[in-house]
Parts: C-alpha cells; sequence; structure tokens
C-alpha cells in the first residue's frame, strides 16, 4: 500500500509551492486505510492528497485565513453551488483570498469574469466589463458589441454568453467586487435587487455568484431579495497574525521580530489594518536599524536595548501622525544628528506631546497673515473686532473684567457648546481684508527689523504685503484653508470659511511672530 | 489529472446538485393530494382543454415555491400538450416600463412562432401585434400563457400592459391564461378598478411549510436513493447513518433554531447546502457536527463581530459618543466627541492620549463600517468634523462587545458602567 503512494507524494511535493511543515506529517496518518481493494484506496488516498495538499498551497499563500479558506473551498466547487457573500472590513484580505482559491479550485473553472464596481462608473460600464469578458475572444475583435442600456437587455444579453460558455458542463464564475458601492450610484437601488437575484433570473446551474463587499450583509437586506447568499465572514487579523504576516520573507528575521516585539503593540492600539500599519513600521524600522552598522546582524540583549531607547521617542511622535511626508527640515535634523543629538530631539519631541512646532510646509508671508485673519474673522464674533483691532492694532487695553452673574456663565456655556457644534462662521470679504489691514500694520514694526537686500523694498514694505490679496485668497480657497459659502441673501457679496483648526493657526502665528492667543476670543 | 473521484465527493456533488434544483426540491408536491400545486395544474389545464380564458394569482411569502410551482405545471402541461401550448415570460422587476414589456412580448411571440422580430417597432406596433397573434392563436386553438412574476411591480404605474392584456381577453376567440405571482400579499388590491374587474379573483395562497412538512422535505431531499449512481453499499451505509442523525436531539434543535428565525423553504435548502458541503470528504459520511457547524456560520451577528474587531482607539469614541448620548446630548459632532475624549485622559491619565489627526482617522474607519453615521443628509456644504453624527449600535452592544474584548483597558470598561450608576 505504501509503496504505491509515495512515489506520487514525492512528486507533487517537489513541484507544489514551499509547503508548511505541518503537512507530511498531516497526511502520513492518513496513510493506513481500511481493508478494502486497493484501487479504490489509492484512488481515494490520492484524492484526499490532493485535496489536502490544494488546501495547504491555499493556506500558505493565506496565512491566517485557515477557516475562511477552507470555507471558500468547500462552498465554491463543485457546481451547481448557491451564491455568496464574502464580508469584512477593508484591507482584510477577501478578494486575493477569493481570487487565489478560484485558482485552486477543482475542477477548474472554464472562465472567472471579474467586475471590480469600485473602478466602474455607472451601470453601463459594469454591463460592457462583464459581457467583454464572457464574450469569447475571437468574435470581439470582429463585431463589436452593443452595449445594452436596460436591465432586461442586459439579463438577456448575459443569458447568451452563459449558455454559450456553460455548454461543456464546466463552471463559469461572475465576481462583484465591492458591491457597497452600487449603494451610492444613481438608481444605484435597483441594480443592487437586480445583481443580487441574478441567481433567480438566469436559472443556469452551471453559474456560480460570488459578491464581495466591505458592508454587513444587513446592508442588503431589502424586498426584493430572493436567494438569499451564503455568507464568509472575514475577521480583522489578531497581533500575531500581523506579526506573522510582516515577517514573512523577511531577510532579517531576528532583528525585525525584536523591533516588531517593541513597535507593534502600541501601533495596534491605534488602527488594526494592515496597510496602515505597514505604512508606519516602515520609517520606524529605518529608524531602528540606524545605530547598527550591519543590517545583517543578529542582535544581543544589549543591542536590543540600545535600539529600543533609541526607538522610543520616535515612537511615541509616529503615534500622533497619520503618515509623514519627509521634509527638508527633517533631512536638516538628520545632518544635525551627528553634531547635536539630544538637545535637537529633546527640543522637537519635548513640546505639546511631541507633536512638530513648525510649520511643514512654505507659505509666503501675506498669506501667513491672510490664512491668520480668516482664522480670527471665522473664530470670533464681528462684533468684537472694534474692541480688538482699534487704531493701535493690539488688545493692549484689556477687556475689562466683569463679574459675571450664573445666568451668564450658562448662557456662555451653552454658546460655547453651539460654537463647538456649528463650526466656524462666516464672514464678508469686507471684514477679512479690514482685519488684514489691521494686523499688518501691527506687525510692521516686526518686519521693519528684517534685513532687506533690495532697497527698494524699504519704503513700501506694507504695500508690498497688500498687493495681489484676492489672487492670495483664490489660492487659498483652492487649496481648502478657505471655503466659499452660500452668499448673505440680503447683501449677495461672497461669503467665506476658515477650514483650519487652531493648532495650524497658531504654527502659522509662531512662525511670523503674532501674537495669535491674544486676539483669540475664548469665551 | 485526478484518476477517479471519490465516492463521498461524488454523493455530494449528486445533492448539491439536488438542493439548487428547485424542480426536484418541489417535487414532492406532485404525489400529494390537494395542493396548490394540484390546483393550478387542473386550472390551466382545463382553460386550455375548454378553451377558455382565465387569469390566477400566485400569493405567498418568498421563498415558498411559487415560481417553482409554476415552472413544474408549465412542464406537465408542455409534456401533455406539446403543441397547443406557448409561454410568454415578464418579470416585473426587469420590464416594469410598459414599452418595454410590450416589446419583450413581441420579441418572445416572434420567437415561439419563428417570426421576425423588428427592434425598430413602437409600442402601438407592439400591442396591435399581441392582439393579432391572441386572435390567431385562438382561432388555431392554441393557448398562451403569461407569466407575470413580481406582478405588484406591473400595477404601479398606470397598469397599462395589465389592462391591454386583462381586455384583450375578454374577446371571444383569444384563449390566454394570466398567471400573476407575487409576494405582497394584497397584490389585487393595487389594481385599478377597470383591471379588476377583468380579472377573475382567483388567487392560490401558498404558507410556509410547518414543521412535519421540513421535516419530509429535509428526509425526501438528503436521502439517497438506490439509483444515484453510487455504490450501493454506501448508500445504505449512508442512508442509516442520516437517519439516526435525524432522530438526534441535536438535529431536531437545530432545526427548530433555524425556524424560529426563518421558516421559508429558501432557507432550509441554504442551511442543508452549507452542511452538505461541510460534509467530511475523508470519513465520507454526514455527521451531526457539519449541520451544527452550518447553523452556527448562518447565526452570526454582524454588528457584534465589527465591534469585535475594533482597535483601542476606537473603542474609545465609541464609549466618548456613548457617553455624549447619555447625558442627553441631541446632536453632537466629532469636536464634541474630541472634547470628552481629552476630558476623559485629563481626570484618568491613560496612556492612549493620541492627536486630533489619528482620531479623526479611527473616526473614518467607524464611518467606514458604519458602526456610526452621520445624523444629517448631507445637508450643508460642511467639513466632516462638524457635521452631527449618531451610534448605530445599542448600548447593550457595545457592553457586550466591552466584556468579550480581552485587550480592552480596564478603564474604558469603568467609564462604560460609570455613567449609568452617577
Amino acid at each position: 500500500m505504501s509503496q504505491l503512494v509515495t512515489p506520487r507524494r514525492a512528486t507533487r511535493s517537489s513541484t507544489a509551492d514551499p509547503v508548511s511543515p505541518n503537512s507530511p506529517s498531516g497526511s502520513r496518518p492518513k496513510s493506513t486505510p481500511r481493508r478494502q481493494p486497493v484501487p479504490t484506496a489509492a484512488a481515494k488516498e490520492e484524492e484526499g492528497e490532493h485535496e489536502r495538499s490544494t488546501v495547504d498551497a491555499l493556506l500558505e499563500a493565506l496565512p491566517g485565513r485557515r477557516a475562511q479558506a477552507t470555507d471558500l473551498l468547500r462552498l465554491l466547487a463543485p457546481a451547481p453551488a448557491l451564491p455568496l457573500l464574502l464580508h469584512g472590513g477593508a484591507a482584510t484580505g477577501k478578494t486575493r483570498a477569493l481570487l487565489l482559491a478560484l485558482r485552486h479550485v477543482r475542477p477548474r473553472p472554464r472562465r472567472v469574469a471579474y467586475a471590480a464596481l469600485r473602478s466602474l462608473p455607472s451601470p453601463r460600464a459594469l454591463f460592457a466589463s462583464l459581457l467583454t469578458q464572457l464574450s469569447p475572444p475571437s468574435s470581439s475583435s470582429s463585431s463589436r458589441l452593443r452595449i445594452p442600456d436596460k436591465p432586461s437587455d442586459f439579463v438577456a444579453a448575459l443569458r447568451d454568453a452563459l449558455a454559450g460558455l456553460s455548454a461543456q458542463g464546466e463552471a463559469v464564475y461572475l465576481v462583484f467586487d465591492n458591491l457597497e458601492v452600487v449603494r451610492s450610484w444613481d438608481k444605484g437601488g435597483q441594480l443592487l435587487a437586480l445583481l443580487l437575484r441574478l441567481y433567480d433570473l438566469l436559472r443556469l446551474p452551471q453559474v456560480v455568484l460570488v459578491y464581495v463587499s466591505s458592508a454587513t450583509p444587513d446592508a442588503y437586506y431589502s424586498m426584493t431579495g430572493s436567494v438569499e447568499p451564503n455568507h464568509i465572514y472575514f475577521p480583522d487579523y489578531t497581533v500575531d497574525e500581523v506579526r506573522d504576516i510582516l515577517m514573512r520573507g523577511h531577510p532579517n528575521p531576528k532583528l525585525y521580530s525584536s523591533f516588531l516585539s517593541v513597535a507593534l503593540k502600541p501601533l495596534f492600539r491605534v488602527t488594526r489594518r494592515v496597510d496602515e500599519l505597514v505604512a508606519a513600521l516602515e520609517p520606524l524600522f529605518r529608524r531602528y536599524c540606524e545605530p547598527l552598522g550591519d543590517l545583517k546582524a543578529v542582535p544581543d540583549e544589549s543591542i536590543k536595548r540600545r535600539l529600543f531607547e533609541h526607538i522610543q521617542p520616535h515612537l511615541a511622535v509616529a503615534l500622533n501622525e497619520t503618515f509623514s511626508v519627509p521634509t527638508r527640515t527633517s533631512v536638516d535634523e538628520c545632518k544635525d544628528r551627528s553634531s547635536g543629538g539630544k538637545a535637537s530631539s529633546k527640543r522637537r519631541f519635548g513640546s505639546r506631546d511631541g507633536l512638530l512646532t513648525e510649520l511643514e510646509f512654505h507659505m509666503s508671508v501675506s498669506a501667513k497673515y491672510l490664512l491668520l485673519s480668516a482664522f480670527l474673522a471665522s473664530r470670533n464674533p464681528a462684533t468684537l473686532d472694534a474692541a480688538l483691532f482699534d487704531s493701535t492694532g493690539g488688545s493692549d487695553n484689556h477687556r475689562r473684567k466683569r463679574k459675571s452673574s450664573q445666568a451668564s456663565m450658562n448662557m456662555k456655556d451653552t454658546m460655547a457648546e453651539e460654537m463647538l457644534l456649528k463650526g466656524p462662521g462666516t464672514f464678508p470679504l469686507e471684514r477679512l481684508l479690514a482685519i488684514f489691514q489691521c494686523i499688518t500694520s501691527v506687525s510692521e514694526d516686526y518686519l521693519g527689523d528684517v534685513e532687506c537686500p533690495d532697497s527698494m523694498m524699504n519704503g513700501s514694505g506694507m504695500t508690498g504685503l497688500m498687493s495681489d490679496v484676492l489672487l492670495q485668497l483664490s489660492t487659498l480657497c483652492n487649496s481648502n484653508f478657505l471655503s466659499k459659502s452660500r452668499s448673505c441673501p440680503l447683501e449677495g457679496s461672497a461669503r467665506y470659511r476658515s477650514n483650519i483648526d487652531e493648532d495650524l493657526a497658531l504654527k502659522v502665528a509662531r512662525s511670523v511672530s503674532f501674537p495669535l492667543s491674544k486676539y483669540i476670543y475664548r469665551r | 489529472m485526478v484518476a477517479a473521484v471519490s465516492v463521498p465527493s461524488q454523493a455530494q456533488t449528486v445533492l448539491r446538485g439536488r438542493l439548487c434544483d428547485p424542480a426536484f426540491v418541489h417535487s414532492a408536491l406532485r404525489s400529494s393530494p390537494d395542493t396548490n400545486y394540484s390546483k393550478l395544474k387542473y386550472l390551466v389545464a382545463s382553460s386550455v382543454s375548454e378553451a377558455c380564458n382565465n387569469s390566477v394569482l400566485l400569493l405567498g411569502p418568498r421563498g415558498c415555491g411559487k415560481a417553482a410551482v409554476v415552472d413544474m405545471v408549465l412542464d406537465d402541461l408542455r409534456k401533455e400538450h406539446p403543441d397547443a401550448i406557448s409561454v410568454i415570460r415578464l418579470n416585473g422587476m426587469l420590464h416594469n416600463d410598459d414599452n418595454c414589456a410590450m416589446k419583450e412580448i413581441a420579441r418572445q411571440l416572434c420567437l415561439e412562432h419563428q417570426l421576425s422580430f423588428s427592434k425598430m417597432a413602437s409600442s402601438d406596433d407592439n400591442t396591435e401585434f399581441m392582439i393579432d397573434m391572441l386572435r390567431e392563436c385562438g382561432l388555431a386553438h392554441k393557448t398562451i400563457l403569461f407569466v407575470l412574476e413580481e406582478f405588484d411591480l406591473f400595477a404601479q404605474g398606470k397598469q397599462r400592459l395589465l389592462y391591454s392584456l386583462l381586455d384583450a381577453m375578454q374577446s371571444l376567440t383569444s384563449q390566454a391564461v394570466v398567471i400573476g405571482v407575487s409576494c405582497r400579499l394584497d397584490a389585487d388590491q393595487l389594481l385599478e378598478k377597470r383591471v379588476r374587474s377583468r380579472f377573475s379573483h382567483r388567487k392560490l395562497l401558498f404558507i410556509s411549510p410547518s414543521l412535519d412538512d421540513i421535516q419530509l422535505l429535509v428526509e425526501h431531499l438528503l436521502i439517497l436513493a438506490k439509483d444515484s449512481g453510487l455504490p450501493a453499499k454506501y448508500i445504505t451505509d449512508y442512508n442509516s447513518r442520516l437517519t439516526s442523525i435525524f432522530s438526534d436531539k441535536k438535529f431536531k434543535g437545530c432545526l427548530n433554531s433555524l425556524m424560529d428565525a426563518d421558516a421559508t423553504t429558501s432557507n432550509i435548502l441554504r442551511f442543508l447546502f452549507r452542511a452538505v458541503s461541510y460534509m467530511d470528504v475523508e470519513s465520507g459520511f454526514p455527521s451531526i457536527e457539519s449541520f451544527l457547524k452550518a447553523l452556527s456560520s448562518m447565526q452570526r451577528q454582524p454588528k457584534m463581530d465589527s465591534l469585535q474587531d475594533l482597535s483601542i482607539l476606537e473603542l474609545y469614541i465609541l464609549v466618548c459618543m456613548h457617553r455624549l448620548e447619555d447625558k442627553e446630548q441631541s446632536s453632537y459632532n466629532f469636536t464634541s466627541i474630541m472634547k470628552e475624549y481629552r476630558s476623559i485622559q485629563d481626570a484618568y491619565k491613560t496612556s492612549d492620549k493620541y492627536a486630533s489627526t489619528v482620531c479623526f482617522r479611527a473616526f473614518e474607519h467607524l464611518l467606514d463600517r458604519e458602526l456610526i453615521s452621520f445624523g444629517d443628509n448631507r445637508g450643508r456644504n460642511q467639513a466632516l468634523e462638524y457635521r452631527p453624527v449618531k451610534l448605530l449600535i445599542s448600548s447593550r452592544e457595545l457592553a457586550q462587545s466591552l466584556k468579550l474584548n480581552t485587550t480592552c483597558p480596564v478603564v474604558l470598561q469603568k467609564l462604560f458602567d460609570r455613567e449609568r450608576y452617577m
């Protein structure tokens, strides 16, 4: 018995993908069959082996997805099969698992038609995509396909195409990826109902429909549903599974695993999506390896501790940013690092819970002042302008502190709540220009100290700022720092709204040395 | 490549083929008397043989076998009277526009009678054509059967198609039967007065099967007959194992809980399909475990699953939103959630204090998972931070998920519970 089976096992394992260590041991106990005639036992063995190696090959490619992969293989093959719905969060590997399973499924499907609904703009494009994928390759060049507009024509054309294909008795798979975007299409509800009822409308036993969606199945319950598909749920990966995924194929596993043991758990508390974790871990790993001269080194305890201390402050920064774009300042800091290491990093990380205090992009000075005046105009109520921006240009005369009664304090609280709810207010263009003129006249004193090599600029420093204000305004609108809102119905002038938050405004103010906090109205 | 398909996989294929074939599923109805099948068959057969017009509605909830019964009746009649019937099928979902429906009728008529169909014909031409065909077929003693699926969708709008169809049937020379299938039990109330007067109020009501019927159906579907093309010894072993499973208490409990949720035939078919697919190919026989596993995979709760997949920061945001709702704030947005979040961090000094951009990214993840959603309907052109949001999960689900989450920090649980006792 064993001689019959062993040669086959050897050839299959040599041609297959790198097999995980548990597969040979898993198959060996099964080679003690019952006392049955030899051919059927061998055939059964081979069938069992074949299925197991299929499953194992699939599991190798999909780490952490054992249950889902076995479910997929069992529910997809052989046709006929009820429709299938794969659902789960984003970046959980649904599409990849499905396409790999379709490659490994036995018997091999005749055709797989894949409709990526996220990249198709309209129902007509969907019909075109499916029909071109299902039509035989020879005829597509000769005769141009008539793309149907109406659903009824589409179903008829689809039925014709599929009947031609599945005559041989092999299965045809139709895959609809990202089904949830159909809900937001124009007339999406009808199309969704049509797609989900396609099984009933076609009534072809060799056609298997598979839907992939990141919305849960209860988003698709409607009155028109008929055959509810079988669900397969893809949960998010756990910490250990993420670690296995990240470790696969890394050239220096020991170094990387020591890095992951430090960096992965804190980042995992923020987000569990593998794509975001990878984007955050890559620059961190580069920083982690900086003190090491040799990337192939295997770290011991002392080295690990040193690397951990090195990475610690960077980790705190990485936890607080979504993605980092390397700017020139950071490159310069790297150069500084060799000279004045600890002090600069403390200055960089010490303030404001590790956030960067400098502005990461460059803006012209007039644009910065315009942005600040827009922020103040949105933030402060219009009645305060006279008090804040008087002829001296500053709030040197302080607001008289009045003893506030309980009622007025309650009213202030409710107004503060309202401000949180409603967001920044709108202001007309004239108010913006007035505030702009006030604060630039204040800062004239500061700007006058700046050394100007060009003698022409000396006298007309302020007019240089005032020019092209409208140009700056349109640039700021295009970059979404300001947005245009509905014009006032009485006057008909345009109103604007500032979109920046207080952190960015403070950064901008700090870069031009403007005392912004004196002007913000705090309740 | 593969030498021979093993016997269990052959059995699996046979069973799966049965479960996906509606004709087989409902074939047990053929033998039993006084079912809707026999009534419909009697009705249609008598109108075919007596050359008279008729109309009937089949009503019942989804998945009860209405379309399958119609198909069975049509197959039987085609065998008995091969030349006397032509069938036109329309679907309310695809052809709800009257012009489109007329065109489809004309197209199918042309197809049946080998005439050439012109796509440029107008709607009036098509209507005239249909009336002419009805007259011709009536003179030739051929009955046209119109099967209108999703009948209630045809009854929206002006009901021009229904009126012209039923009106054409009133003439002496035509022989037509209109079979309407609908899942709305009041589909005939939707008809206009003039249409309803031409409609014979025959209705056949379909109801979900009872527990005994389901038991019989399951046996009919899963027990292999002697002529299934499989070795006889396997069949006897298989059948004996299956009967022992059927008498098992756990299996009965399975069926009961399945029927409590949804007692339609299509639900049972889905369950059996999954159980048959989970059949262990190595041992080759069904087991109670495959049925239980199929049941558990059908009874998942998607929102609870999503809640288990959240990161700690996302759970913080949900708890903050829940606290705001408990404080009876009628509407709140991301900035108020952030204010609550910062006040919690200041009070408890946890290690989970993150910047506003990171929190906003977690907020967007929650929006993608549809655990929270915006409260307004794309009202004003506002930034996302200021639009009102609301929770889409109940507080009980949130409490349960916090308990089940092993990595949840204790302070979060305390924050959630504490507000109840304040």
